[in-house]
């Protein structure tokens, strides 16, 4: 591309003039004629107001300690301002209530992983902890499970088996005479009561490993959701905190500003 | 209540005087009138010298210096210059002996520990940690242009865009004929134009 030439006279140092528009009002009316019939002239004016704009984005950083000054201090500065490190920020600067609804979910979130259980019944009021672990001397305490549970139909089906199995025995031992046809043998029947009480130990040891996998399942999810609550609420608190501050020294500076002026 | 009684007294200040008058107070005795002063340019001072040197601490040191001087020099002003002029003088000088001192351009720290956690938590409410990231990465492209001017084109440049100066109070407060201020600014801004273009390509 070929760049056209311009041989205005003083044209730099009019082209910043007109730029920043500090230009006598005959200079001006004379050099914006110029501008809009030269190519070169318009290209370069249009490319610094670009530059000038991209400049004004470039703000210092807010100094970390300013100059020891009480009235400014007093005035400028809110209480809790980032000039001091973020590191140091206080607990005390977070509002009442953030503190409050931080400590209820904490509490709340130990009590789920230290498996708190609080119960009435008829021997009063029952407070049960174990760190996610069930002691099998309580699984009977458990919660009742929903009746959909793949494992209560092969119970049900193994109670009926065992009453059937017992009014079996029992019909046998009270009329022996009736029953000569009878091929079950005392070390039959002993080993098929052994059969079924082995079976049904099984059973309810799978049920008691189901119970105990679902609970720690439930726990750990649960854990895992409060652990992201917390993470978020204390993002947001500081999130606000920060907001809070931003507002307070805005008002100031603007009032200060504004007096200023006055 | 000590402090709040204070405060109130030196906001009725900031409505009240000029700064020559509070200079002429300061001089008078009235510790307050030059803590006002203080109050309003600290940080245009700051301003001032944290784009002339470039790093944040040595721009708080200037800031403080520039008071400093001021304050013991405050019999000496006369009035024939703006107080801010005078103060401005002070903190170019104070950041020309630093440079030179220093023998070295001004530093440029790179965005390298750019954080958007950091960001996010740093960020004020409005602005989203995109535009935050956004704004210092221009404010980087920036420095690292204006770190390439000429110290005297970067200092006309510094005075035109940021404290607004008039062309004629600019070449008072560095000492120059009128032409050489425009001169300056073209070259300055001609250099950060290229320098620009080849940040965005």
């Amino acid at each position: 591309m070929i760049e056209t030439i311009c041989n205005y006279d003083g044209r730099d140092d009019l082209l910043v003039a007109y730029l920043y528009d500090e230009i006598d009002a005959a200079d001006r009316a004379t050099f914006s004629a110029h501008v809009n019939g030269c190519g070169r002239c318009t290209r370069e004016l249009a490319a610094l107001r670009g530059v000038r704009s991209t400049l004004s984005a470039w703000a210092p950083p807010e100094p970390r300690v300013i100059t020891s000054y009480e009235p400014r201090t007093a005035i400028a500065e809110p209480r809790g301002t980032s000039h001091a490190p973020r590191a140091v920020r206080s607990w005390h600067d977070v509002p009442g209530w953030a503190q409050v609804a931080a400590a209820l979910l904490v509490l709340g979130v130990s009590m789920g992983i230290a498996n708190v259980e609080v119960r009435r019944d008829g021997a009063g009021w029952t407070l049960r902890t174990g760190w996610s672990r069930v002691p099998a001397q309580n699984a009977a305490a458990l919660p009742a499970t929903p009746a959909s549970a793949p494992w209560r139909a092969d119970l049900t089906a193994l109670e009926r088996q065992m009453r059937t199995e017992l009014q079996s025995i029992s019909a046998t031992r009270a009329v022996p005479a009736a029953a000569p046809t009878s091929t079950m043998t005392d070390a039959e029947l002993q080993r098929r009561v052994r059969t079924i009480i082995q079976e049904s130990e099984r059973r309810q040891e799978r049920e008691l490993a189901l119970r105990v996998g679902e609970i720690m399942k439930d726990v750990n999810a649960q854990r895992q959701a409060d652990l992201v609550k917390i993470n978020s609420s204390l993002g947001f608190i500081q999130t606000s905190t920060y907001g809070e501050q931003m507002k307070q020294r805005e008002l100031v500076n603007y009032l200060l500003k504004v007096s200023q002026k006055q | 209540m000590f402090g709040s009684n204070r405060a109130e007294k030196v906001s009725a200040y900031s409505m009240t005087w000029s700064d020559e008058e509070l200079v002429a107070r300061s001089i008078g005795g009235d510790p307050d009138s030059f803590n006002q002063l203080v109050l309003r340019w600290e940080r245009p001072i700051y301003a001032l010298a944290y784009r002339v040197i470039g790093r944040e601490e040595d721009a708080r040191d200037v800031c403080q210096e520039t008071f400093l001087r001021a304050f013991r020099a405050l019999n000496g002003f006369r009035g024939q210059a703006k107080f801010s002029s005078w103060l401005y003088r002070i903190a170019l000088n104070l950041c020309r002996d630093w440079v030179r001192r220093e023998r070295r351009t001004p530093v440029i720290q790179a965005p390298d520990d750019l954080d958007a956690l950091e960001l996010s938590a740093i960020r004020e409410p409005t602005v989203s940690v995109d535009d935050l990231v956004a704004r210092r990465e221009l404010t980087f492209i920036v420095e690292r242009a204006m770190a390439k001017l000429p110290e005297d084109q970067r200092t006309a440049i510094i005075l035109k865009e940021y404290h607004e100066l008039t062309f004629q109070e600019i070449a008072d407060l560095v000492g120059c004929p009128l032409s050489t201020v425009k001169t300056r600014l073209y070259q300055g801004l001609a250099v950060l134009r290229r320098e620009l273009a080849k940040s965005e390509s």
